[in-house]
Order: C-alpha cells, then sequence, then structure tokens
C-alpha cells in the first residue's frame, strides 16, 4: 500500500530549472510511465523520488509522510538503473541478496527470499555466475530481482531496457509487465520511449522541458492530447499537423489545409464547438495517418491529392500525400497505392480530427 | 602467432622509404635492450651465483675456492642473521601497513569535489619524489633529541628516536611511512575514481550503511590495484638501505640490506655475500609470488 505524491516539486541546476512545479499523485500499485525527450527533466525527478537528487522546493511524500529531508535509505524504495548498477564482484546470488544482507537480516531468511526471486525472474541456474558473464537480458533480470527482493514501498526504473537491442526490449517489456501484473507493487517508470510508455503504464505522465504537460490512460493520451507537444509526441507515426483555415460557405463547413481552395468537409458542430475560433487565423490541425482516409476512386468529400511517397511497414503503409503546400502522411493497407506519383482521393475523419490553438499549443477540446 | 601480432608497415612511411623491413626494425628496438639486459643484469646474475659456492674475496688475490653449500650453510645456521631477517620482517610490516593506512586514508580524503584537489595531490605527492638520503638526512635533523622539530612540536622533551634502540626501527619506519604513504595514496585515488558512482548509488538505494557499503564495495574493487601498491612497497621495504643506513647505526635496525653490505664491503667476504643476496633474493621472489597469487585471484572477476 503505497502511495507517492509530489507537491509543487521545484528543481534548479544552477540557472537552468530542471523541474517546474510537478504536482501528480500516484495511487496504490500504479504503474506510472514517466514519458519525454531526454532532458525534459524525468530521470531527474525520479531520482528526487528516490532520493538521490535533492529538491529546492515544494515536498514529496510517500504514504503522506514528507520524505524530501530522508536519505534514500530511509525511504525504503528500490531502483532499477538504466545502466544496470550491478555489483561487479558479487555473484548474481551476492547482488540479489546485498539489499537484503546490508540490513543485517537473518541468513535462512536472506537464501529464501533470494530464490524466490530468482524463480520468478526464472534465473536460478545464473545465481552462481558473475554479472560480466550475463546477457544484457540476464543482467537486467538481475537487477530487477535485486529490487524486488526488499519488497519495497515502490519500485522505480529509470529507462530499464533502454540499453538493451529492440527484440530483447520488446521481450523484457513483456516481462516487466508480467511482472507487475503478479508482483503488483507501485512503480514509476522512466522512457523516452513512447511505445514502451504506452504498453506498460497505467497512466502516462508526459513532460517537456521540466513541465509536466499532460496525466492521462495511455488511450486518452492517444486520442485527446492537450496539446501541440503531447499529441506530436505520442503515437508512431507522428500526427500530421497543419496549419488550417475554416471556411462556412452555403451551410457546408470546410476545413482548408496547405492553402487550398476546396476544404475537407466538417459536420456544422465544429463552428458551435470552436467557440469563434475559427474566424481567427490561428488554428492547427492535427490527424494522425489513421485518420485520413484514402481512396482510389473520387467519392463524396474526398479531395483529389498526389501520392509523393510510399514507406511500406509490412503490416501497413504510410503515404505522404501532397494537399495543395503541405503534405499529410495517411495510413493504408499495405500495397494500396501502387505508385509514387499516383493519383488518390483523401479525406479526414472528422471524428479523428484534432484542433490546436497555434499560438499557445493548446487543444481546443473539439470532439466530433 | 608471434607472426599475427606484428602488423604490416606502413609502405608510405620513413622507414619504408629507407629500405627497412618490419624485421629490421623489430631488431633495432629490440637487441640493444636483450644485450643491455644479458651484460648488465644477466651475466651478474649468474656470475655471483657461481662466486656465492666459493670462498671468493674481492679485497685480495687469492684464487677462490669451490666450497660448494657450505656459505649457505653457515649463513643459515648464523642466528645474527636471522635476527637480521627477523629486525627486515618486523620493518616491513610496520611500514607497509603504516603506507597503506596512511595512503589509503588519504585517498578517500581526497576522492571528493574539494577546491584545489590538484594541488593538494601534487604537494603531497612531494615526499615521493624525493632522494632517499636526503630524506634520512632531514628526518635525522628532524628527530634531534636536543633541538630536532618533532621533540618541539609534540612536547616530548629530550626523547631519543633513533637513539633508543626499541624506538629506532620505528622512527625509521615512520620516515619512510611518510616518505611513500603518497605512493599507495596515488594508486589508491586511481583505484577509488575507477569505482563507478552508480554502484553507490544503488548501494544507497539498497539501505547499505557507510561502513557496510566501504568493506563491500570500495574495498573489494579497489583490492587490485591496492595489491599492486602493496607488492611494490614490501618488495621496496625488504630491501630498504638507505634510509635506515643514514638515520641509524643501532643494531636494531639493521636490517637485512645493510648486513648485507657490510658484508661485501666492509669485510669483504664476496662470496658469502652473494650467497646471503640469493637467499635475499628467493624470499622476495616467494612474498612477491604469494601475493601475485592472490592478485590474479581478485582479478578474476
Amino acid at each position: 500500500m503505497t502511495q507517492i505524491e509530489l507537491r509543487g516539486v521545484q528543481k534548479w541546476f544552477g540557472a537552468v530549472q530542471v523541474i517546474k512545479d510537478l504536482n501528480l499523485t500516484i495511487a496504490d500499485n500504479e504503474f506510472i510511465v514517466l514519458l519525454g525527450q531526454s532532458g525534459c527533466g524525468k530521470t531527474t525527478t525520479l531520482r528526487a523520488i528516490a532520493g538521490l537528487e535533492t529538491i529546492d522546493e515544494g515536498d514529496i511524500l510517500i504514504d503522506g509522510k514528507k520524505v524530501q529531508h530522508l536519505k534514500c535509505s530511509d525511504r525504503d524504495i528500490a531502483m532499477v538503473f538504466q545502466s544496470f548498477s550491478l555489483y561487479p564482484h558479487m555473484t548474481v546470488y551476492e547482488n540479489i541478496a546485498f539489499p537484503l544482507r546490508a540490513t543485517r537480516m537473518a541468513k535462512a531468511d536472506i537464501d529464501k527470499a533470494v530464490r524466490e526471486v530468482a524463480q520468478v525472474l526464472r534465473i536460478t541456474d545464473l545465481l552462481d555466475r558473475r554479472p560480466s558473464a550475463l546477457s544484457g537480458g540476464d543482467m537486467q533480470r538481475v537487477a530487477i530481482g535485486r529490487a524486488l527482493v526488499r519488497r519495497p514501498k515502490a519500485m522505480l526504473m529509470d529507462e530499464p531496457i533502454g540499453a538493451l537491442d529492440a527484440k530483447l526490449r520488446e521481450e523484457m517489456r513483456a516481462e516487466i509487465k508480467r511482472l507487475h501484473v503478479k508482483q503488483g507493487s507501485t512503480t514509476i517508470y522512466v522512457t523516452h520511449d513512447q511505445i514502451e510508455a504506452m504498453s506498460l503504464a497505467d497512466r502516462i505522465v508526459i513532460m517537456h522541458e521540466g513541465v509536466l504537460q499532460q496525466v492521462g490512460t495511455p488511450e486518452e493520451v492517444y486520442q485527446r492530447p492537450t496539446n501541440l507537444f503531447v499529441a506530436q509526441f505520442v503515437g508512431s507515426p507522428v500526427m500530421n499537423v497543419a496549419d488550417t483555415t475554416i471556411r462556412e460557405t452555403g451551410g457546408e463547413v470546410a476545413v482548408a489545409v496547405g492553402g487550398t481552395e476546396r476544404g475537407f468537409p466538417f459536420p456544422r458542430e465544429l463552428l458551435s464547438k470552436l467557440n469563434g475560433h475559427a474566424a481567427s487565423d490561428g488554428i492547427a490541425l492535427g490527424v494522425r495517418p489513421e485518420g485520413v482516409l484514402v481512396r482510389l476512386e473520387p467519392a463524396d468529400g474526398f479531395l483529389p491529392v498526389e501520392a509523393q511517397l510510399i514507406e511500406p511497414l509490412g503490416s501497413f503503409d504510410i503515404v505522404d500525400l501532397k494537399v495543395g503546400k503541405e503534405v499529410l502522411r495517411a495510413r493504408t493497407k499495405s500495397g494500396f497505392i501502387s505508385g509514387t506519383g499516383e493519383k488518390v482521393f483523401a479525406r479526414i475523419d472528422p471524428a479523428q480530427a484534432h484542433f490546436f490553438d497555434k499560438a499557445s499549443g493548446r487543444s481546443l477540446g473539439v470532439s466530433l | 602467432m608471434a607472426t599475427a601480432v606484428m602488423t604490416t608497415l606502413d609502405p608510405k612511411s620513413r622507414a619504408a622509404s629507407r629500405g627497412m623491413s618490419d624485421l629490421a626494425i623489430r631488431n633495432l628496438f629490440i637487441i640493444p635492450t636483450i644485450l643491455f639486459l644479458i651484460v648488465f643484469n644477466i651475466f651478474p646474475l649468474a656470475y655471483s651465483l657461481g662466486y656465492s659456492f666459493t670462498d671468493f674475496r674481492a679485497s685480495t688475490n687469492a684464487p677462490a675456492n669451490f666450497v660448494g653449500l657450505q656459505n649457505y650453510r653457515d649463513l643459515l645456521n648464523d642466528p645474527y642473521i636471522w635476527n637480521n631477517f627477523a629486525v627486515t620482517a618486523k620493518y616491513v610490516i610496520i611500514s607497509v601497513v603504516g603506507q597503506v593506512v596512511v595512503g589509503f586514508g588519504t585517498a578517500m580524503l581526497l576522492n571528493r569535489d574539494i577546491p584545489f584537489k590538484g594541488l593538494i595531490t601534487t604537494l603531497l605527492l612531494l615526499p615521493m619524489m624525493l632522494s632517499m638520503a636526503v630524506v634520512g638526512l632531514f628526518w635525522k635533523l628532524l628527530y634531534d633529541p636536543s633541538w630536532g622539530v618533532i621533540n618541539w612540536a609534540l612536547g616530548l622533551g629530550k626523547f631519543e628516536w633513533l637513539g633508543d634502540p626499541r624506538m629506532a626501527l620505528y622512527a625509521v619506519a615512520i620516515t619512510d611511512i611518510w616518505m611513500w604513504a603518497p605512493f599507495v595514496m596515488l594508486l589508491s585515488l586511481a583505484g577509488l575514481s575507477a569505482v563507478p558512482k552508480h554502484l553507490y548509488e544503488a548501494a544507497a538505494i539498497d539501505r547499505a550503511g557507510p561502513f557496510y557499503t566501504f568493506f563491500r564495495i570500495t574495498l573489494p574493487l579497489v583490492a587490485p590495484i591496492l595489491m599492486i601498491a602493496i607488492i611494490f612497497r614490501t618488495m621496496e621495504a625488504f630491501k630498504t638501505f638507505d634510509l635506515a643506513y643514514v638515520l641509524s647505526t643501532q643494531p636494531s635496525t639493521e636490517v637485512i640490506a645493510i648486513r648485507l653490505y657490510k658484508m661485501a664491503f666492509q669485510e669483504w667476504q664476496t662470496g658469502r655475500s652473494c650467497a646471503l643476496a640469493y637467499i635475499v633474493l628467493i624470499m622476495v621472489l616467494a612474498i612477491t609470488n604469494i601475493y601475485v597469487k592472490y592478485l590474479n585471484k581478485v582479478k578474476e572477476r
């Protein structure tokens, strides 16, 4: 039962503010992922929670108790480092036993706990080896084992699988998820990989330049990004963002992209939902590639466009469509468009369109 | 295999343009060194081994007579020689332990962010760079019972550092510690700064206290390089001559090297001193081997 709360946390490195007024509540047993580019303050936040970094202002609470002045050893938190940080001169067994031995636990209890954890992580046959004789994935398992063996109040993970190769990363991702489901402990996980974040998190916390951008479940963050940064950071391929003008002609609402004469047809409610923003020029349209519908034949509401570039990705293709001066990327079945330069027809699915205030980057909260 | 190590000469290099082959260059570098080693190391070593079986005296023209193992037998049955060895052993232990404690301690103090770290380190290294004889001479002045700075600073009155037979060996060892602790410090500092910082972070997260962290993380990881420092210092301390010779004339400080010197160049027992030199050599080799075995064990992980 562990709840972690950050209240108005601020942190400077010299003149640079790396965490700006961060407020966050993490529920018991929750898997939270801190997501952001490198240098956004996510690792610093994690280290501050662990006690490896001091904070300049605000409170960090674990189970309602302020801990920002406690040493890391008094916070009862385990951490898995990106570099694994295994003790090179100890065997796997000694590595996992280290946190228990450090607190002078009885020998028999240590042995039992270590073997239990080793079994869960399937590393029992590696217990006598030294870290230098392990593969990257096994080193990571040992590092996780060392964190798990204490049954800490919370697990902190700093890009724990960032150093592994792509295939292993996918395997370990699934394993971490399996472990969390099985063992269940409050976990804070730092990564810059949005796929990792989406697949693991109960809730994702997106940070940018020390500022918290959005907190939400993977679906919320993906489907209702609060601003342009989140919209473009989450999701692969990246969301299309284009300057847009919204016109009303003869009862029809059209959203024009890239200065084209004809716009994509949208339902009338758009105008009322935009609340007067339609008149101004400062609106950006955001639409994910799967929200750009493509047909080979002309159809109602579809505009003729030219396919500029096709990236076949196996299960689907990503096609660059030239719309006026802009390029919209669409997702099609693989092999749907036979070649570049082909004329096809496209429209935007109003239900998947997002509108942002260009000046502030904030979402206008329109959902049709 | 040996040829695989050699890389081919760059055909555009200056040496190649002078028509030198790889082999010629290799010989150019290696042969002078080998010749030097043979003339100045290997030949005297073998020659003195021969003398150690004779009653040769370099001070007379009398021909050397072969006496077999008599020299070795005499030396190993001589209680005075054994006393010299006991003095040497005591000296080695005091001096090396002292150097490791002081040197490693200083390294621990320096292994953090402090202002003027580079300057402080350099200043601390100065004793090591001085000449042994000079160090001996001015420590003799420092130790002087009537006007020495040490007695004055510690308020010890007319304490006899070098005059007291029981104290003299400690006094020599203290001087040796002063001089060579920086060497242990330098190597320890290199070892300490090579311990990754994230291991300390991991240990802190794992709730290890400062002592536990020191004995379970710091010390084992610095051990190999510390071991090298200890090997060097033990060998040197075993062979100590100048410092003890300059500082004190007490029988209680007559380490084996001084005995050897007196035997060879004051008593002119050349054959017997060669035998003693061989006994010392074998002992140093044996001690070093024990350390090297341990070092290899430490390095395995």
